[in-house]
């Protein structure tokens, strides 16, 4: 564990001595600030229409579901750049052959870069209270909702994060690293999407709900509901659980070869 | 304290090392010798728990390196070919993120850090970043953590490469300090730096050891003795003379201007007195005899040349 430990420090230290970490803030807060902007004038447009007596079924946390959804999106984009220099870089400059040759067990190895860009993940989503700030100062919100969607971001996060470390073990280059990880979370994303488009079952296996299932999306909209079902928790953990057993394997492998 | 017995690594078809057998004893300071690509590295790489062999067995402080890694990886320092460094660190974060790594009771670690800042001479740049750093401190940086926790054996892959001559033989006095209280390992393809810095040489070529000597017995080792002398005259018909003597090997000369010849012959005295006499009954006015001392860089290359059958 105190390996673990000491990676996460060297990690978090390292995202703050390079540009990364900023860039990252920058571009999520940028993003973020964009569709709560978005969301600010949609909520004027529903107070107005309220004042009219035309009210359209649109409420303040109907409209935080969208924001929060989006934000999961966004997070998808911001996922790759954090997690491409987990291994890539260390295989690159040599180092992992300090990791490896200190009295670290692997597994402590993989836990702490998992645990760093996490820690990252997590330091954006603090940030983005400031957005429940607003909505507590402009309106009334529902905080348990609120709280529910936030459990599903850090759990989304964790996932995000176990999936670009695998892939970040799996190759040498930061860009490839990028690049993969951000297809496999899109491909992850849209397979809700793909899922809802097969209605016919071939074979034995009903392949359009099964596709939906492995998809993050439905899970974490269920959270934005304020639902916290134990299936979704359960999937998102044992989704990261297994991503990190196979990026522990990966990073074993790489002295085999 | 190290042991290797029939170690065997293949890199897919390519054999890197082919069935070493040696052992380096506590305190002693081992020299690995070889050109580039010779298996000095993997060997060292399958020592640190780093890669594993393909057969064979390999043992450091009486614990195998594929049955007991931990152990073996917290007796060892490693200073890999490329320093492990990560260049947007400071010295001293790095220092004691490596102190982390190594696991060393926090209350020990700022002791430990500064004496291996001090004794690596790093006091000047503790607080700057490595990646603003030279060639000569990153790789004193290196050796840094590979000392930080008081190994009891230190492998070292050509630990001075890149370094200015000041900067070599401060290296090599760092080492040298290391004798006797540490077994080290330390390859290198420079031949005068084994000579100064090493208890015992192991030359590897090709993935085969094909010399494991003392490091003051290397001049007998070569079997040949090489003795140069310098006439007034008539070089070419002492030369002439002397390939008539028993137990000469060879004879060169060099006739225009600076009379010069270099005999070799098999090392035994009386063979001295003959020339000397030859030389005399020539009436070539001797000037000089002198032997040659076999040079470490012909005794090597006697070696890989022999083996691969080509004159160098």
């Amino acid at each position: 564990m105190r390996g673990s430990i000491a990676i996460v420090k060297k990690e978090v230290r390292t995202y703050f001595a390079s540009p990364v970490a900023y860039v990252v803030l920058g571009v999520f807060l940028f993003l973020m600030g964009v569709i709560f902007a978005k969301f600010v004038a949609l909520y004027q447009q529903y107070n107005m229409a309220q004042q009219f007596g035309q009210a359209q079924g649109i409420t303040l946390d109907k409209l935080a579901t969208y924001l929060y959804q989006n934000m999961a999106f966004i997070l998808c984009f911001v996922t790759p750049f954090l997690t491409m220099r987990l291994f890539s870089e260390e295989k690159r400059q040599n180092t992992l052959e300090l990791l490896l040759t200190a009295p670290l067990r692997e597994s402590e190895l993989v836990i702490g870069k998992f645990l760093s860009a996490l820690t990252l993940m997590l330091i954006m989503l603090i940030v983005s209270f400031i957005y429940v700030l607003f909505m507590v100062l402009w309106g009334n919100p529902e905080l348990k909702i609120i709280g529910s969607t936030y459990l599903g971001l850090a759990l989304a996060s964790a996932c995000y994060v176990s999936l670009g470390a695998l892939i970040s073990a799996m190759t040498s280059s930061q860009a490839i690293a990028a690049i993969w990880t951000f297809i496999a979370l899109l491909f992850l994303w849209l397979l809700q999407t793909l899922g809802n488009g097969i209605s016919a079952s071939l074979g034995p296996i009903q392949w359009g709900p099964t596709l939906v299932y492995i998809s993050p999306l439905g899970h974490f909209n269920s959270f934005t509901e304020g639902l916290i079902h134990v299936k979704d928790i359960v999937y998102f953990v044992s989704f990261t659980l297994f991503t990190l057993f196979l990026t522990h394997r990966v990073v074993e492998s790489n002295r085999w070869r | 304290m190290i042991e290797v017995k029939d170690l065997t690594k293949n890199y897919g078809d390519r054999l890197a090392v082919d069935n070493i057998s040696f052992c380096v004893k506590r305190g002693e300071i081992l020299g690995f010798l070889g050109q580039n690509g010779a298996g000095k590295s993997t060997t060292m790489k399958i020592l640190t728990c780093f890669m594993p062999a393909t057969s064979g067995t390999a043992s450091v402080a009486g614990f195998d390196v594929f049955e007991n890694p931990y152990e073996v990886k917290k007796r060892i320092g490693y200073l890999p070919e490329n320093p492990p460094i990560y260049l947007e660190l400071l010295v001293s974060e790095y220092l004691d993120f490596v102190a982390n790594l190594r696991k060393i009771p926090s209350s020990n670690k700022k002791k430990k850090i500064n004496a291996v800042i001090e004794r690596c001479q790093l006091g000047d740049v503790r607080n700057r970043l490595i990646g603003n750093l030279s060639k000569g401190y990153r790789q004193r940086v290196g050796l840094a953590q590979a000392l930080i926790h008081d190994p009891e054996v230190l492998i070292l892959d050509e630990p001075t490469v890149g370094l200015d001559p000041k900067q070599v033989s401060e290296a090599r006095g760092l080492i040298k300090s290391l004798r006797s209280e540490r077994t080290v390992i330390y390859s290198t393809h420079i031949l005068s730096e084994v000579a100064a810095t090493c208890d015992r040489i192991i030359v590897i070529d090709r993935g085969k050891i094909v010399a494991q000597e003392a490091i003051n017995s290397l001049g007998a080792a070569g079997a040949t003795t090489k003795t140069e002398l310098i006439v007034q005259r008539s070089a070419e018909s002492v030369a002439q003379s002397l390939r008539s003597l028993q137990g000469v090997k060879s004879v060169h000369y060099q006739a225009n201007g600076k009379e010069r010849i270099v005999v070799e012959t098999e090392p035994r005295e009386e063979i001295m007195a003959e020339i000397a006499k030859v030389v005399v009954n020539n009436n070539a006015g001797l000037i000089q005899m002198s032997p040659v001392q076999l040079a470490l860089e012909d005794y090597y290359l006697n070696l890989i040349s022999g083996k691969r059958g080509v004159s160098i």
